[in-house]
């Protein structure tokens, strides 16, 4: 994980769907906008759940995007996931189809997998339905997303899956930089989908975590997150190779840290250690410092623990001084939290901030809380001088993630 | 570069709880497939799975601490106890931070996964157990590993069907070859559920045999898929730090290979390009040849479908080194999972470590035209390296190269 070989880690393709923009430039417009992706839900019924909203992909015809017939059996999670490998692979460029495909690796990060299309079959045999078609239960779990990829496009290299829930796609592009630092592959096509699930909803809605209104991240009376669903997809190779080709350069991956809590399976630790030391973990695994880093993007759940734990976190790791000067931003305002394809869609996110030089918002942020008082970019996206980001994924279960971005050019 | 090496091991297995139980049973080919007693199985095609019913977690741990956890976790944590044991490792003298976990799953907690989704269609919304939801997330094991012995390095879980534990052990070796950690705790584990078994059934990949209790069960390879599971947990280290301990090393992990192939949903790599693939990388990394394996582990599982392309492959790759080609097919003694690759691992690291050679039974017996498995006893020829191959549906292999110290 550390900087030191010689092998730098650039983005050459992006492909991303989500709730506030379903392509790159979409998404890019949606999220320096402050658009806000919450609202209802159609996927299921939501009566009698104590929060009946979510940040649900709409007005899109995932089958039609595909081009492809014989896509029935696949699961939405799964559609959305091909939706966006389609762009990432498009943006990269004809080249994708004389690279040697041995050494093309595919790492996702999953959650819930088709979980919606388990609990259809669950459901019909709850009711005493004639036997369902059991077809759909193949595509059921999250490492069918990396299979399908790597079998559409011929991929042969490397290939597994990440399941940290929160943190998975995260770690899954951490690991894919390794991978491509260690001359292990050419490229690597990483990335994660999520759809959204009534179990996974009533799964929140149970432990009581989410907001009935809308997510509001670091607001004094944030209530809890909002479920999100999208998926994001980037192609990593080395920056010798890009150059070579003139490949446009989205951005530079400089490293991660990986580690845990160690300390409750749905709460973070309040003193916030894990969340501190995988930061300066990761800051250090880039070679950099953390005066270097200008723009956070918090992992920012709109939980009452989490936003005051990753706040203690960051003060932690920048000192007084560095805590004044930093910008910290939580996307999952806009696109609700992605579960298992949040950290690539967050990666995404990070990676428009340096391009475009402009710090994502934080919107709904209406009234700050004393605990969380750093600068949180408050409804509006500004330009900003970025030369460095962080995007940071705390897991259920204490797994924690960082990853260190930096410009392209 | 320190060589990777296992000091600790420890093995849930329907082949024998406990590490040595379950070396016993391989000695012996015991198989731990049996008529399916932990669930009804009568409105299902396939009644029999390697299923483990003498698993007691309080021989590992007190019931405060297992109380909130899945089947799934509980084997876990209890191997990783009997691991770290078995490793004479310290964690009290050992910087924790440089103590990894990793895990390999291909489904996590399926039976919280329908409890919670029953719970909810009974109850409704209000009426969902919130204490179920934590535990349907894959990484819930090895959370509860890091939080059983304290442990905060890096900590993750991979997903990728019959290579799941593969992937952690592969992590799990960058981590140490990279010096970010000292130690880790890799491996893999399943549990089977009612759920998880209808899934299969319905679909069909299941042989349609059904028991009685007392009955030698004996699965017939091509017949279809044998469920079975478990957990494993290997104790990882750099070489130079085992030593430097006095650690008793079991073997080294040499090489380690994933490919990724293309299938149609729910099959194997058709051809087995990749897995072959896989197969040659590891042994040209190992600096080896086929005339340098003395063992050779295969990821047979009665399917068919995979079985016979791993006898297609190996035929190709081996044929010639000897007329009658020898395999052990672990799976045939316990099923099929997704953590399964660590115990696979297991017993190989034992057989490298004990000088004895688990059984094999001959390569043709993979092409499943010759009734049910004859195990021929452990050979007396060396056993100093040995070839790991394991292929997923889905079109995934991994392949490791596995040698004595």
């Amino acid at each position: 994980m550390s900087n030191k070989d010689s092998r730098r880690v650039v983005v050459t393709g992006i492909g991303v769907v989500t709730s506030i923009g379903d392509s790159l430039a979409a998404f890019a417009n949606g999220l320096f906008g402050g658009k806000c992706g919450i609202g209802s839900l159609s996927l299921f019924d939501t009566t009698d759940f104590s929060c009946r909203v979510a940040a649900e992909i709409r007005g899109i015809d995932l089958n039609a995007r595909l081009g492809t017939p014989g896509t029935k059996r696949v699961s939405r999670c799964d559609l959305l996931g091909l939706v966006a490998a389609g762009e990432a692979i498009s943006n990269f460029g004809p080249a994708f189809k004389t690279c040697d495909r041995d050494r093309v690796g595919v790492i996702m990060g999953g959650g819930a997998g088709g979980m919606l299309s388990w609990e259809g079959y669950r459901r019909a045999v709850w009711s005493g339905r004639k036997r369902p078609r059991a077809s759909g239960l193949l595509a059921s779990s999250p490492s069918t997303m990396a299979d399908l990829i790597g079998s559409r496009w011929g991929l042969n290299g490397f290939r597994t899956t990440v399941t940290t829930a929160c943190s998975s796609s995260a770690t899954a592009i951490g690991y894919g930089f390794d991978l491509i630092r260690n001359g292990a592959q050419d490229m690597v096509v990483t990335g994660g989908s999520e759809s959204l699930s009534e179990l996974t909803f009533a799964g929140f809605n149970a432990l009581r975590l989410m907001d009935p209104l809308y997510c509001r991240p670091f607001d004094k009376n944030r209530q809890g997150l909002s479920l999100g669903e999208g998926a994001a997809v980037l192609i990593l190779e080395s920056y010798d190779r890009a150059r070579s080709r003139g490949a446009g350069i989205y951005g530079e991956v400089l490293g991660y840290a990986i580690n845990s809590d160690a300390y409750h399976m749905t709460s973070p630790d309040p003193e916030a250690r894990g969340m501190h030391r995988v930061m300066e973990k990761a800051i250090a695994a880039a070679g950099l410092h953390p005066d270097m880093i200008d723009y956070i993007n918090a992992h920012g759940t709109a939980t009452r623990v989490n936003d005051q734990a990753e706040t203690r976190a960051i003060r932690e790791v920048f000192g007084e001084e560095g805590s004044r000067r930093i910008h910290v931003s939580s996307t999952k305002s806009m696109v609700g939290h992605c579960l298992g394809a949040a950290g690539a869609v967050e990666a995404v996110a990070t990676v428009l901030a340096l391009e475009k030089q402009r710090l994502p918002p934080t919107i709904h942020l209406e009234e700050p809380d004393e605990g969380c008082d750093l600068d949180y970019v408050p409804n509006r996206s500004r330009q900003c001088e970025i030369r460095f980001a962080l995007s940071n994924s705390f897991a259920f279960g204490g797994n924690n993630t960082c990853l260190v971005f930096g410009r392209g050019a | 570069m320190s060589d990777i090496v296992i000091t600790g091991i420890g093995v849930i297995s329907p082949i024998g709880v406990g590490r040595e139980t379950f070396w016993a049973g391989c000695r012996e080919a015991r198989s731990g497939i049996k008529k399916i007693t932990a669930f009804d199985t009568d409105s299902f095609g396939c009644g029999i799975a390697g299923t483990i019913d003498d698993f007691d977690p309080r021989r590992f741990m007190s019931p405060r601490v297992y109380r909130r956890m899945s089947k799934i976790s509980r084997m876990a944590v209890a191997a990783s106890r009997e691991a770290l044991e078995d490793s004479g490792l310290d964690l009290d003298t050992t910087d924790r931070d440089r103590v990894a976990v990793v895990l390999g799953t291909s489904y996590g907690s399926s039976s919280h996964v329908e409890d919670f989704y029953v719970s909810l269609l009974k109850e409704g919304p209000r009426g969902a157990q919130p204490f179920l939801f934590p535990e349907t997330v894959p990484n819930a094991p090895a959370s509860h590993i890091a939080m059983f012995h304290g442990i905060t390095g890096p900590n993750t879980t991979f997903c990728q069907n019959e290579i799941s534990a593969e992937s952690a052990i592969l992590y799990a070796r960058d981590l140490l070859a990279h010096n970010l950690v000292d130690v880790v705790f890799a491996g893999g584990a399943e549990e089977l559920s009612q759920m998880l078994f209808s899934c299969y059934d319905a679909v069909g990949a299941l042989c349609r045999t059904k028991a009685r209790e007392d009955d030698s069960v004996r699965p017939e390879p091509g017949k279809g898929l044998v469920l079975g599971e478990g957990a494993g947990v290997l104790v990882m280290e750099r070489g130079d730090h085992a030593r430097a301990r006095n650690a008793r090393i079991y073997g080294r992990i040499r090489s380690g290979v994933i490919t990724g192939g293309t299938a149609e949903l729910g099959h194997y790599e058709r051809e087995g390009t990749q897995m072959a693939r896989a197969i040659r990388e590891v042994m040209k990394q190992s600096d080896m040849g086929p005339a340098d394996i003395d063992q050779i582990h295969v990821s047979a599982n009665f399917s068919g479908e995979l079985d016979r392309m791993e006898h297609d492959r190996l035929e190709a790759l081996f044929g010639e080194r000897k007329t009658r080609l020898e395999v052990t097919p672990l799976k045939y003694l316990m099923g099929d999972f997704g953590g399964a690759g660590v115990v696979r691992a297991a017993a190989i690291l034992l057989s490298l470590y004990y000088r004895q050679a688990p059984p094999t039974v001959r390569l043709k017996t993979l092409k499943g035209s010759d009734g049910p498995v004859i195990w021929d006893p452990a050979p007396s020829h060396k056993i100093a390296t040995a070839l790991m191959t394991s292929s997923t549906f889905g079109g995934a292999s991994a392949s490791f190269v596995f040698t004595r110290e």
